[in-house]
């Protein structure tokens, strides 16, 4: 903590890695949100794998390009007036339909349910590295919470998933308060099951 | 740091997804950037949707409609018919109906406006010297109408501040809030 500089500092004292998370118990979308956030941790923390930002990038890249377009498109009309501004609007207005047309495609085939991609380095540096990923869903107004492990082998190239489904109910308590353990001891059985089922092939 | 607990999930998200949440409000506000001026580029007008200000034009149209509008070169301008105009100078567009009208063989029109609740002619709105409107002032011609939803607009206008809060917390709440 001592090594990081003066800049880092100030966004480190704003964020509360270590406080426990607290939701509103009723919003799905922040419970979603905060048991993907925790089984994040699980596999970043825990087992020491490193995230793959990839599939992220490739989100935030689409939309920062529709951005350019419209932000282009809001100057060239401020610079040239209406009439004669006509075809670059056209261009940019069509192009950032597009984009749009090119994120839905890409969250919902490329993403789907997946918030999690981590490689696993092979320690003794040979072989290839291993990929874990995971997925979740949670329908609305439903309490059923599934997650997917999913282990693709390096060298094989072979994927074996493994998945659980549990009341949301098993890791909330009353207040919101998400419970780590009993969380982490869920995700934890996942992994080792798929980890081991590795090592016996 | 002030103790706000709905920033919690903000100061629990790492670079990227604090990246995300402004795009996300880029996003939006892109989105309807992009209809408005696609909506220009459609109906060649470059204010598509006005709202009717004053009761001059009562009883077509009253203060608080909105106006959809279209400004294509077939829109052939005759007496009679109602024209949104906007005066040189002025950013207001305005709603009357066209009086009179004088026509060059190459299709170049001066014409006059009046509003129907209105007792003079509108010479007195024109610019100083000024006794003619001319095709170029024309922002378009009302294609379709909703009664009464641009009281919203008037509101926000009669008073900035409220305006100026409800962007702002509109703003903050798409920032703060995870999808």
């Amino acid at each position: 903590m001592a090594a990081r500089n003066g800049k880092n500092g100030l966004l480190e004292k704003w964020r509360i890695d270590e406080k426990p998370v607290k939701i509103d118990k009723w919003d799905g979308a922040a419970v979603k949100n905060s048991l993907d956030d925790a089984a994040k941790k699980v596999l970043l923390e825990k087992y020491g794998y490193a995230e793959n930002f990839n599939l992220v990038d490739g989100r935030l890249l689409i939309c920062t390009i529709s951005c350019l377009f419209a932000i282009v498109a809001l100057i060239w009309d401020f610079l040239h007036p209406f009439p004669e501004s006509k075809p670059v609007l056209a261009i940019c207005v069509i192009s950032y339909f597009i984009m749009m047309g090119f994120l839905t495609l890409y969250t919902s085939y490329q993403e789907k349910n997946i918030f999690l991609v981590s490689v696993q380095k092979d320690p003794a540096g040979m072989d290839l590295n291993h990929t874990w990923q995971l997925s979740s869903s949670l329908k609305r107004f439903d309490d059923q919470y599934t997650l997917r492990v999913s282990f693709t082998d390096g060298k094989s190239k072979h994927t074996r998933e493994q998945e659980i489904t549990k009341s949301v109910g098993a890791f909330f308590d009353g207040n919101g308060t998400l419970v780590m353990d009993q969380f982490e001891k869920c995700v934890s059985k996942l992994h080792n099951t798929l980890a081991t089922e590795k090592k016996t092939k | 740091m002030l103790s706000l607990d709905f920033l919690d999930d903000v100061r629990r998200m790492n670079k990227r997804q604090l990246y995300y949440q402004v795009l996300n409000f880029g996003m939006i506000v892109s989105s309807a950037l992009m209809i408005w001026k696609g909506l220009m580029v459609l109906t060649g007008s470059e204010s598509p949707i006005v709202v009717v200000l004053s009761g001059s034009m009562e009883p077509a149209f009253h203060r608080g409609d909105l106006l959809f509008l279209t400004n294509r070169v077939e829109d052939l301008i005759r007496v009679g018919e109602i024209v949104v105009f906007r005066i040189e100078g002025r950013e207001i567009p305005i709603v009357h109906r066209v009086l009179k009208i004088h026509e060059k063989e190459n299709g170049e029109i001066k014409f006059l406006t009046k509003g129907d609740n209105n007792s003079v002619d509108d010479r007195g709105l024109y610019k100083p010297g000024q006794h003619w409107l001319e095709k170029k002032d024309v922002v378009g011609r009302a294609r379709g109408f909703v009664p009464y939803i641009g009281i919203v607009t008037i509101l926000m206008n009669d008073y900035p501040k409220f305006k100026y809060a409800v962007l702002f917390l509109l703003g903050l709440f798409v920032l703060v809030h995870r999808e």
